[in-house]
């Protein structure tokens, strides 16, 4: 990535911050091969996926506890160009001001599905998004309150401020830190009537998912739902083999026809935007998640898998396709342009015409 | 997952992308395999990879995977052979690549058995495109060889493979970073410790020591098989294709285990790059009638390729297009218009606006959105981006790791490698498209597959002599606990070295004074005003890379060379040993792996310039401006660099066909 010095003007990029407290004994398993807190201990989703081959530790599900530590909001301000990117503007953070702040990242152009967060409030992806497309003037001293107002609205799991928690990530009291550095401008200076100044880009982890770091969510229960389901092809299962240089087996056939109906959902990248985005899943119901259905979707409409009742049965639970409740957010800002909600409809269609 | 982590396996897998999920794959569906899980002995595999395995980087393939199908037009393996052999300009292995021609349509057939989604012809087989480099009847034209789907080979095929790793209940530990390769000499076995130049065999590999990102634990993990599967090193550059992931772990394992690098000098570069993002734009938008240009608007390939031009090899493209901007006309990315002119014009503007929207979606879109240029209207800035090691840790056609000493392969027991940080020598001095995801699939299979062999042979072995293992379950006894005494020791020592590095982060904070008010926490130092501790990884990488890119991409000379290795020495290193993290918080503490990364890269970036000063020739990807011409009389040789600055030499393994000009 170029350097971000010296451009033409700046943007004031504010996280929502966190660090887990060091473990204490007990508190928390130190391997991915263990449990990760569960979101709501009462969800009969929860309970069930303890038993499931790909669920948690067979034994009883564990309080519902979330992780204590410090939450904090950082402003950091940058000087941009204006055709970057979200990510850049981070990735310059983490270079010249603060090498600490935490997020996920890998490919850089939307292809690993790693660095979903909420850019304003919205479920996106770090990378796809472009500076001017989120940065806005601050509207009031509260700024921080204000964005937050328009940020996607919790409906459930009312518990989630609870007393472990040290300070809410929503509060509007947040502490104003100014990166130790020349470019950083005080919290004090009002940006918005500096002509030069593009505004503010709010950042907070991925919604509906436990924050692990500053913008690091924990997406293991999101896997872990996909993964429940049987996320693979159920075919005959034969493999070719090589023998006097030439081959013995051929591949399925399909015809262009056939693919087309399931090839855009197989473009799924897994990065929870739709999951995020969605209020029943965000909101802490008990619910298998966008996601997870999206794969399912995906290889029912495969016309090489031989499982689609098995798994339309599956899917017909109460914490299935049945919690969908068409809302549609999940298709606003799929980046691989799916259509969630549609497919979520088609789901729903399918499982009740059995 | 429902148990922790143990202490041993029978097989620890580095890597979770294409390569590595192969041999995952390779292990479990092997006759071997399974006969030994219906007697009850299941063999304990683990997959440890630094990303969840879903955002390896084999997800941005975009473009194919080559086999001789023939589902368009009558194919040949004899020919993807000898096109493999050409394009690496005969720096090729010809047992390896004759190996990768003929198991070719094997693995694309077993893949989408799998569940890749490939593109479809009308009779509903796998499609296949021309790719540049892949011909019919040797050289005569071109052919349709690339198995594709749409412009999202690897993501379907990364997807495939790790579903099919799902529906076989494979264990992964994700986002652990491993720290150590850990090797011992066996003891009635030359005593030479291999750190050098014993390289007399008889090295073993014994488990690996991994970093849990999520925790800031250090885990010692025992095993007597363990592949490397950890990608490529496009990190060392400035501009890369490659994700920010790509810093060459692997290679820097087995340098710092005292193992070799394989032609680590051969990196392709990828002739259009956007502009400073190093994404990239495929070769179908000069295919479709794009015209490079320089800062006057010459459209320059002319002058270097009269015959093909804007269509020639991917080297010969990047070289004219660095040439250009040595000779001071090249142009600056206009998103940095005061940064350096080391960009050409890639000018689209010709080509049809309707037909350039169907024809090239993806180049579009990208060029819209990362540039925020309109390509039927604006000359689109360009620069060759580093896209793929051709080199790396040395192997065997079975995947299993060897030292080169004494004019001999000397087999590392029980270390095996697959993908882009192996180097199987198949690519050579340039890499054709469509064989990386081959390579990967393909060897990583077949190294799963000499590991289940060895499975079996353990277990055959512990039949016989029960006591000499504990069964999975028991207490590990003297025998057992003596043979993984060194992982333990490696893992302790690593584990040391964190809780310094930490430390030294924690009385850093306390010097630190943030005014933290409201939420009664205390924020992190941003940075501190009063110490010069403005140093990070993330500097370092981005000053290495400047390094790397400025001496050796694309082409170098003595002095360039000479520049960059006195600039790692004099400064970066230094430097490097003395980074230490901001935070002091163990959890999610990214500077920690960076500061690793760092590391590693520059252990790499010294084989690789040490291998670079001692080729004194030109071939393939390879081109030094101080010795133009291919020298088949000096190197028809593969390069063998260890940590240590020495670099000796392999013979190419010359099986049917003997070096021939590389022309097209």
């Amino acid at each position: 990535m170029g350097d971000l010095g010296g451009g033409a003007t700046a943007v004031t990029i504010r996280v929502h911050r966190f660090t887990a407290r060091p473990e204490r004994a007990g508190r928390r398993s130190s391997s991915p091969f263990a449990s990760k807190a569960s979101r709501a201990s009462s969800s009969p989703f929860a309970s069930r996926r303890s038993s499931s081959p790909f669920g948690d530790s067979p034994s009883a599900p564990k309080p519902r506890r979330r992780t204590r530590g410090k939450r904090w909001t950082q402003d950091y301000t940058i000087a941009v160009h204006g055709g970057e990117t979200v990510l850049d503007c981070l990735l310059s953070i983490k270079r010249t001001l603060d090498p600490t702040l935490a997020f996920r990242y890998s490919c850089g152009h939307g292809i690993c599905g790693s660095d979903a967060v909420a850019i304003n409030g919205t479920p996106t992806l770090l990378c796809t998004a472009k500076v001017t497309q989120y940065a806005k003037p601050e509207r009031s001293a509260h700024g921080a309150a204000s964005s937050a107002d328009e940020r996607f609205r919790r409906t459930g799991s009312p518990s989630d401020g609870d007393a472990d928690t040290d300070t809410n990530i929503n509060t509007d009291n947040a502490s104003n830190e100014t990166a130790g550095d020349t470019s950083a401008t005080p919290q004090a200076a009002p940006h918005t009537n500096h002509p030069s100044h593009l505004g503010v880009i709010e950042l907070a982890p991925l919604p509906g998912f436990p924050v692990l770091r500053d913008l690091i969510a924990d997406i293991d229960q999101m896997m872990a739902q996909i993964k429940r389901l049987a996320p693979y092809l159920k075919a005959d299962g034969k493999l070719a083999r090589t023998a006097d240089g030439k081959i013995d087996m051929f591949e399925y056939l399909q015809s262009p026809e056939q693919l087309k109906r399931y090839e855009l959902l197989s473009n799924c990248i897994s990065c929870g935007v739709c999951e995020g985005s969605c209020p029943v899943y965000a909101g802490g119901e008990a619910f298998v998640g966008p996601a997870a259905l999206i794969a399912q979707a995906r290889f029912i409409n495969d016309s090489r898998d031989q499982a689609a009742d098995e798994r339309l049965k599956a899917i017909a639970t109460q914490d299935g396709i049945t919690a969908c409740q068409s809302v549609r957010a999940c298709s606003r800002q799929c980046p691989r342009g799916i259509d969630v909600g549609e497919e979520m409809w088609q789901l729903t269609t399918k499982v009740n015409g059995d | 997952m429902d148990s922790e982590c143990e202490e041993t396996y029978d097989a620890v897998i580095i890597g979770a992308g294409a390569a590595g999920l192969s041999a995952a794959l390779g292990i479990v569906r092997s006759e071997r395999f399974r006969q030994l899980k219906a007697q009850g002995h299941t063999p304990r595999l683990l997959v440890v990879s630094k990303l969840q395995p879903l955002r390896s980087h084999t997800g941005s393939a975009e473009g194919g995977i080559a086999a001789s199908l023939g589902n368009l037009e009558h194919d040949d393996w004899h020919w993807h052979y000898y096109d493999t052999v050409k394009g690496g300009d005969w720096l090729v292995d010809q047992d390896a690549a004759r190996i990768l021609a003929q198991y070719a349509p094997q693995t694309v057939v077993n893949l989408e058995r799998s569940g890749v989604a490939f593109s479809r012809t009308a009779d509903g087989h796998i499609a296949q495109r021309r790719f540049g480099g892949h011909t019919a009847d040797y050289g005569k034209a071109p052919v349709r060889r690339a198995a594709y789907a749409a412009d999202r080979i690897g993501h379907q095929i990364l997807y495939a493979l790790w579903q099919q790793c799902v529906a076989e209940g494979v264990r992964f530990a994700e986002e652990w970073y491993v720290t150590d390769l850990v090797l011992d000499t066996e003891p009635n076995a030359s005593q030479t410790d291999g750190t050098t130049d014993g390289t007399q065999g008889e090295r073993r590999a014994r488990g690996i020591v991994a970093f849990d990102t999520h925790t800031g634990k250090t885990h010692a993990i025992g095993a007597r098989n363990v592949l490397v599967a950890t990608g490529g090193a496009g990190r060392l550059f400035h501009t890369t294709s490659n994700s920010y992931d790509l810093t060459g772990d692997g290679m820097a394992l087995a340098l710092r285990a005292g193992l070799q690098l394989e032609d680590s000098e051969f990196v392709q570069f990828h002739p259009t790059g956007l502009a400073h993002t190093g994404i990239l734009l495929s070769e179908a938008s000069r295919g479709d009638g794009g015209v490079l240009r320089n800062a006057q608007g010459e459209a320059f390939m002319q002058r270097y390729a009269p015959e093909h031009k804007d269509l020639a090899a991917r080297d010969v493209v990047s070289r004219s297009i660095m040439a250009e901007v040595d000779a001071g006309r090249g142009v600056a990315d206009p998103k940095d218009p005061d940064g350096p002119k080391d960009c050409v014009w890639l000018d689209m503007t010709g080509i049809d606006k309707t037909h350039m929207e169907e024809a090239l979606p993806q180049v579009v879109e990208t060029i819209r959105d990362y540039a925020g240029l309109e390509p039927s209207e604006d000359w689109v800035p360009v620069k060759p981006t580093a896209h793929y090691t051709m080199g790396g840790i040395p192997i065997t056609t079975d995947g299993e790791v060897y030292q080169w000493s004494d004019g001999a392969r000397w087999i590392v027991d029980g270390l095996f490698a697959a993908g882009e940080c192996s180097c199987v020598g198949v690519h050579g001095a340039n890499r054709l498209g469509g064989n990386s995801l081959l390579d990967a699939c393909l060897f990583g299979t077949r190294a799963g597959e000499a590991i289940a062999r060895r499975l079996g042979e353990t277990a055959e072995m512990e039949a016989e002599s029960p006591q000499q293992t504990p069964q999975n379950g028991d207490e590990p006894g003297a025998d057992f606990a003596k043979e993984y005494a060194c992982v333990r020791q490696a893992a302790k020592k690593r584990a040391k070295s964190v809780t310094a590095l930490l430390a030294d982060a924690a009385s850093a904070e306390t010097t630190d004074t943030t005014t933290g008010t409201d939420t009664g926490a205390t924020p992190e130092p941003a940075a501190d005003a009063g110490q010069p501790r403005d140093d990070n990884p993330y500097q370092l990488l981005a000053e290495l890379g400047t390094t790397m890119e400025r001496a050796v991409a694309v082409r170098c000379d003595a002095t360039s060379i000479d520049k960059a290795i006195k600039e790692i020495e004099l400064n970066l290193t230094d430097r490097a040993a003395a980074l230490r993290p901001h935070s002091d918080s163990p959890a999610f503490n990214q500077e920690l792996t960076a500061i690793w990364e760092v590391g590693n890269l520059l252990q790499l970036a010294k084989a690789m310039l040490r291998a670079s000063q001692e080729r004194h020739e030109s071939r393939g990807s390879f081109a030094r401006t101080d010795f133009p011409e291919r020298d088949d009389g000096c190197f028809l040789l593969h390069s063998m660099a260890d940590a240590h600055g020495g670099v000796s030499w392999q013979p190419v393994r010359i099986v049917d066909m003997p070096p021939q000009a590389r022309g097209y």
